[in-house]
């Protein structure tokens, strides 16, 4: 029977070997080709990248002999008509090959295992000058901690890194899990209540990058958002030479708290407040634009457009019972609902009058 | 009418379980009126007490417990007279039955039914997900569509569908009667849909349904809304219930195999069922034990996970993943049991390396209690724990890559009959290979770092979940829907489901790793404008994925009611079940069956794995076929 | 190959010199008896709810933030009375030993008396547990020492109640004329459970209160 005669017939194994060849080939190369990564901006970001294409290079032929075998079987040795009683042969295993398709898999990670053990002793080196920086996860914003030697920290919403200086990032949570993600610097550490995790970052690149909460964190983690601005060191001097400045009197057009300054309250500062809490409280501009504050995260509504015409009232009730009426276009439940804990009284009423004062505006 | 709430049934565990809610309203009422708190009636602590009794409630009411009430204060038990075998009209299906035919179907039509709840909840998230922003759910449902999805799919589907097809066929396949405990069957049969329901009703819940996750990590489990407690109470019945399963596998495969089949003449399904079942027994109390220390911390205040009560955070998270990590192989291995079982059969083919596929099975076991850690490479654990768990992880894929390899060689020069259980088990080769691969991706510290938390992960989670187990329950559920139901399936719309879930599975998932590695996360109901494409070209090809499970649902529904009468062996497999009627017989066989050799002799000329009755039973009824079957158990005697 | 075994018509075709309604009596494949089988692997499965709560006290103890263990404060445990308590419930095995012993060579006075006598030991120790809580002088919400001790003591006292459970249930039987030299099954398995239970209060006991 001829049926059967090409079923005994050594099956050529050769023609395989340069299909599985090139298709590796071909596989790899868009592998390498594909731009996977977003931009990276860290010194971090090279070596984890070479790391994930070794990977592709392990693996793309990996998944190739794999689906050859099966495609090949499926065409080649697919049941004819008239072959349905047929049975294939009786081969029950062969030791030499089992042995090689254990030790190739285990040779191959052997490799990868060792050289991502170089690659994360590199990452994740000390290095000299390492400025500090405290951040902090609560829901659902990020808040940022410049420690100044024998000062007070310089507080920001915004993350603000000068290029080429490594920075280590001393990651705490207030209340649940977050996870402080900057995917153009490729690493990233869970914030857990009670521990301080860290890890470290020099930034290459000029430019904004988003930072990203990676772990569920309720409601708001969707848009647990803020900014990293990596800037040059003389653009960085001069924004922490400012923040550090007197609060307030440095300002140009901040006529509320000016004009906070002068009545009642001296110590209260609305615009500080806002911008990067009080030290309890959540700065309201990790997730509010207000031009005035210099803050742009989008979480919230624009305060600069929303509060136009809007009594103090209004205002009051919005910050202190946030779901009383939610704004239109956002959601209820982001926006903390303890500020009229975190804040004084006295400095909830100064937070008030400025933003009435330049939403006027 | 009175009788129906009297006798054990579905109206009485009805009646039972309101009852079990006044019990809860009375002791919530006791306690607090003796420790003068107020409210009285605290609503929280009104439900938690309730989510416990009622199930309890339904249970007895049912019945489940009947017997062993009576045993247990040494009254006369009811002897058993076999009535509770076998079902003779779909009512049957809703009592309490012993007989693990009627339970295999019982867990497999239930695992479906929450199969297309979970699906349908997905193709919820994908329209949500269709654009950038927020269009048909706030974020509260939406985290709660996707907690609830996986917890359905993972603890009320996969798991228990794979315990369900086992308790259908491995019984049948070591030439059982039954289960070894056969009320204990039917009891976790009905925990099951307990626990599910219980997922389903959070969405009842005031504040919502669980938003955390399937994972539910502690704190966020701990001070989220009420709903919360559903899955912190309802996965505790689907755990038990998997206990409960996995011991009475272990102890039938252990005590009940039929003379002659020793473990190596297992067929690899029982072997497969029997490393899931060590994991089972082994892992599963590390995640009750995880939501008793939740529930414990919300309901009563416990300092578990509260840090600043000398707490510790993390400690969550290794106590789940110690289950969890296993967890993932307790939803692989019973598939790799089938495909091994498929492609030996449809190959015509002995398996190769039978030896080394149970050894792996075996690797697999011990391996999985090692890896927990891979999933808190970013979780801010001790550093060193890292590069240990990252080789460990690793070492896994050796011995999947053992099964994978004996697979292909399993196919090669074969005679293969492509019929759908087939396609999905080749489909299930080169699908879970991916899966495998971005795994052991995963396993590799710095780009887990970067893709951690990303919709990488979730191309991962379904790769292996979905183009893994879900292919090898849909081949497996092909391959013995004639067994089960006695009638075939129609192959023309089986092929048809298959390929277009395989294409359409692609089309969903794979842009899911380009998405995740630019930087997606996973869990937003809203994502950045960037990757709007991609995602609704995903949701797209996701809905039509969902066409394509309805395909398979008509078929089911059609072939069970008016497919063509299927013969006993239409695939001429050699393993026990094959051997007897489809459906099989009420009590399985006349008599134990005898093995005399391997489960795959499949191309060894006269092989036979066992023989139905003593060779000197006298009545040889199908002609050809028995006469060779006689013949040949001579000729393995004399070998002996 | 072919179809092996025999067709499956022949299967089902009863013979009537059987005579039976049920089905076959299954193969006894291993000498370990399924009970007790069962009752060894359930025990595994304890054993790792008491696993993961020991990965608690781990943590709490010697990982968590500010780890320290008693005495600490003004937190302290009656090492002493617990210590008697340990002993009880030494003793308890030791009496159903001597009830296991006695069902096996007909004694009945023997396996009445050693299962009331056991059982009794086992109430005792948890009413000893339960002043110890009372008196004890915090509270588990207090912090993670306080509810690691609550949670591995009374998850063993709640293992207590139902290992009380089940000898009760023996004992009510064995009162009821049930058990004999011959079929002692009922008692051995449960036995079985509360040695466990027994081994466990070593464990804990030594790591909570000794070490
Ligand atoms: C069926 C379920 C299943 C299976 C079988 C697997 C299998 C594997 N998984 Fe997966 N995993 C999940 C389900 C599963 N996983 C889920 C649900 C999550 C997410 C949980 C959550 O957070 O919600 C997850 C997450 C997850 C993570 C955590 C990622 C993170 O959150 O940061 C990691 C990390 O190591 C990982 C690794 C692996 C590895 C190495 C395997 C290996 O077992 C794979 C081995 C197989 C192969 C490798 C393919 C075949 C082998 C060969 C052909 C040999 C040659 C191969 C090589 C040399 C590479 N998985
Ligand atoms: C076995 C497990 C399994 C299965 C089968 C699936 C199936 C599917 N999953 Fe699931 N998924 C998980 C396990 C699984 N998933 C897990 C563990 C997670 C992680 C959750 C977490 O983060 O905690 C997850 C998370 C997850 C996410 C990420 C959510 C997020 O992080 O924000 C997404 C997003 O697209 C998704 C989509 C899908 C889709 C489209 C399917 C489809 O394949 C579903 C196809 C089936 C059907 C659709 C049902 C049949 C059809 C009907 C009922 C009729 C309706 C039909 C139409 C409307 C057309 N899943
Ligand atoms: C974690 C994010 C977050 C923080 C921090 C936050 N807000 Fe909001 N805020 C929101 C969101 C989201 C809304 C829209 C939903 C709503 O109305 O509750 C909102 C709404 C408002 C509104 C009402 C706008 C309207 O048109 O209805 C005001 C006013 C406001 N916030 C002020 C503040 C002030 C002042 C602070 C700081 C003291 C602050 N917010 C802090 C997220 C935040
Ligand atoms: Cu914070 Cu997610
Ligand atoms: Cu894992």
């Amino acid at each position: 029977m001829s049926e059967e005669t090409r079923r005994l017939e050594r099956t050529p194994i050769l023609p395989l070997v340069v299909i599985g060849v090139l298709a590796s080939a071909i596989g790899i190369a868009i592998g390498l080709v594909i731009d996977w990564f977003p931009t990276d901006a860290s010194i971090q970001a090279k070596p984890i990248d070479n790391l994930y294409d070794l990977m592709i290079i392990l693996s793309v032929p990996v998944f190739v002999v794999v689906t050859i075998i099966v495609l090949f079987s499926a065409w080649k040795f697919r049941m004819r008509p008239g072959e349905e009683q047929l049975d294939g042969p009786p081969i029950h295993g062969n030791t030499k090959l089992e042995v090689v398709w254990t030790a190739i898999p285990a040779l191959v990670l052997v490799v990868l295992c060792s050289y991502t053990y170089v690659v994360l002793t590199d990452i994740e080196e000390a290095q000299a000058n390492e400025m500090r920086i405290n951040v902090t996860g609560q829901q659902f914003a990020w808040s940022y901690e410049y420690p100044q030697a024998g000062g007070k920290p310089v507080r920001s919403t915004t993350l603000y890194l000068p290029k080429d200086r490594p920075v280590r990032f001393y990651v705490k949570a207030l209340d649940v899990l977050h996870d402080f993600w900057v995917p153009a610097f490729r690493m990233k550490v869970d914030a857990v209540p009670g521990i301080t995790t860290r890890y470290r970052v020099t930034p290459t690149r000029l430019g904004t990058y988003p930072v990203v909460c990676a772990e569920l964190c309720g409601l708001g983690h969707a848009v647990m958002r803020s900014t990293a601005k990596v800037v040059t060191p003389a653009d960085f001097d001069s924004w922490l030479a400012e923040q550090q400045a007197p609060a307030g009197g440095a300002d140009t057009g901040a006529g509320a708290s000016d004009g906070d300054k002068g009545t009642k309250a001296p110590e209260i500062d609305a615009k500080t407040i806002f911008a990067e809490g009080n030290g309890t409280s959540i700065a309201c501009g990790a997730c509010h634009t207000l031009a005035d504050a210099g803050t742009s995260s989008q979480t919230g509504p624009e305060l600069d457009k929303v509060l136009k015409g809007k009594d103090a009232d209004f205002i009051k009730t919005s910050i202190t019972d946030p779901e009383a009426e939610i704004a239109e276009g956002f959601q209820g439940g982001i926006m903390p609902k303890n500020y009229a804990d975190t804040l004084s009284p006295e400095e909830l009423d100064a937070l008030v009058k400025y933003l009435g004062e330049v939403a006027a505006k | 009418m009175v009788a129906k709430f009297r006798n054990p049934g579905l109206y009485r565990a009805g009646l039972y379980t309101v009852y079990a809610v006044a019990l809860a309203y009375a002791i919530i009422w006791v306690f607090r009126t003796w420790y003068s708190l107020d409210p009285v009636f605290k609503g929280e602590a009104v439900l938690e007490l309730a989510l416990f009794l009622s199930p309890l409630g339904f249970l007895i009411g049912l019945g489940s417990f009947s017997y062993w009430f009576r045993w247990a204060t040494g009254k006369p038990t009811i002897p058993e007279d076999h009535s509770g075998h076998g079902a003779h009209s779909w009512r049957d299906y809703f009592k309490v039955n012993t007989d693990h035919k009627v339970i295999g179907i019982q867990y497999v039509v239930t695992s479906f039914v929450f199969f297309f709840i979970g699906g349908l909840f997905a193709m919820l998230m994908r329209a949500e997900l269709a654009q950038p922003g927020r269009q048909f759910v706030d974020s509260s449902t939406f985290n709660g569509l996707f907690s609830v999805h996986a917890s359905l799919l993972i603890f009320l589907f996969i798991i228990p569908v794979f315990a369900g097809l086992a308790n259908y066929v491995l019984p049948l396949m070591i030439g059982a009667p039954d289960m070894a405990f056969p009320r204990l069957n039917a009891l976790s049969f009905w925990m099951l849909p307990l626990g599910g329901i219980m997922m389903l009703l959070s969405f009842l819940a005031p504040g919502g349904s669980f938003a955390s996750g399937w994972t539910a990590y502690a704190p966020l489990a701990v001070t989220a809304p009420e709903g919360q407690v559903f899955f912190t109470i309802g996965v505790q019945f689907a755990g038990a219930s998997s206990i409960a399963t996995a011991l009475n596998f272990l102890v039938t495969i252990i005590t009940m195999r039929a003379p002659g089949m020793s473990f190596f003449r297992m067929p690899l399904l029982v072997w497969a069922n029997f490393s899931t079942s060590l994991l089972v027994v082994i892992a599963t109390p590390f995640i009750a034990v995880s939501q008793f220390m939740v529930f414990f911390d919300r309901a009563l205040g416990f300092n578990f996970f509260e840090p600043a009560g000398g707490g510790d955070v993390l400690m969550y998270q290794h106590i789940f993943w110690f289950y969890s990590h296993p967890a993932v192989y307790i939803m692989m291995l019973p598939g790799f049991g089938i495909v091994s079982e498929i492609l030996a059969v449809k190959s015509r083919k002995p398996i190769f390396g039978y030896r080394m596929m149970a050894f792996s099975l075996l690797a697999i076991v011990v391996l999985g209690f090692t890896v927990w850690a891979h999933h808190m490479f970013v979780s801010g654990m001790q550093d060193w724990i890292r590069v240990p768990m990252m080789v460990t992880t690793a070492i896994i894929a050796v011995p999947t890559g053992i099964k994978i390899f004996s697979w292909l060689a399993t196919l090669w020069r074969g005679v293969l009959h492509l019929d759908t259980p087939m396609l999905f088990a080749l489909g299930f080769l080169t699908m879970f290979t991916l899966g495998g691969i971005s795994g052991v991706m995963l396993a590799i510290i710095p780009v887990t770092i970067h893709v951690s938390d990303t919709y990488f992960i979730v191309a991962h989670i379904h790769y292996v979940l979905f183009g893994g187990s879900l292919f090898t329950i849909f081949a497996g559920v092909y391959y013995w829907f004639p067994k089960m139901t006695g009638r075939m399936y129609d192959e023309r719309l089986g092929k048809i489901h298959f390929w277009s879930t395989f294409v359409f599975f692609n089309l969903t998932f794979a842009p899911m790793h380009v998405i995740g590695i630019q930087g997606m996360p996973r869990r937003v109901a809203d994502y950045a404008e960037q990757w709007a494409t991609w995602n609704l070209m995903i949701t797209i090809a996701s809905f039509f994925l969902g066409l394509s499970a309805l395909v398979f649902a008509y078929n089911m529904v059609a072939s069970w009611r008016g497919g063509p009468k299927a013969e006993s062996n239409p695939w001429r497999a050699l393993t026990l079940e094959w051997q007897v009627t489809s459906p099989p017989p009420i009590f399985n066989f006349d008599a134990i069956p005898t093995v005399v050799g391997g489960p795959y002799e499949y191309g060894v000329p006269g092989a036979v794995h066992g023989v139905l009755k003593d060779a000197e039973v006298p009545t040889p009824v199908g002609a050809a076929a028995h006469g060779e079957s006689a013949g040949t158990t001579a000729t393995k005697d004399e070998e002996h | 190959m072919e179809a092996a075994g025999i067709s499956a018509s022949v299967a089902l075709e009863h013979h009537d010199d059987h005579d039976h309604h049920g089905p076959p009596p299954a193969n006894r494949s291993s000498r370990v008896d399924s009970e007790l089988l069962g009752m060894l692997l359930f025990i595994i499965s304890e054993i790792m709810v008491f696993g993961a709560f020991f990965t608690a006290y781990f943590f709490i103890r010697f990982v968590a933030v500010g780890h320290q263990w008693f005495p600490f404060d003004r937190y302290e445990l009656p090492v002493a009375i617990a210590g008697v308590n340990t002993a009880i419930l030494l003793s308890s095995s030791l009496t159903l030993h001597w009830a296991q012993l006695s069902v096996k060579n007909g004694n009945r006075f023997g396996l009445k008396a050693g299962m009331l006598l056991t059982s009794l030991l086992g109430l005792t120790f948890l009413c000893i547990q339960i002043n110890e809580y009372v008196h004890i002088g915090f509270a588990p919400q207090e912090n993670a020492q306080a509810t690691i001790f609550y949670g591995l003591t009374g998850l063993h006292g709640a293992h207590v109640f139902i290992g009380l459970t089940l000898l009760v249930m023996v004992t009510v039987r064995a009162f009821r004329g049930h058990f004999s030299a011959e079929h002692h099954h009922g008692v051995e398995v449960p036995g079985i459970y509360w040695h466990f239970v027994d081994v466990m209060w070593i464990v804990v006991y030594t790591t909570i209160y000794i070490l």
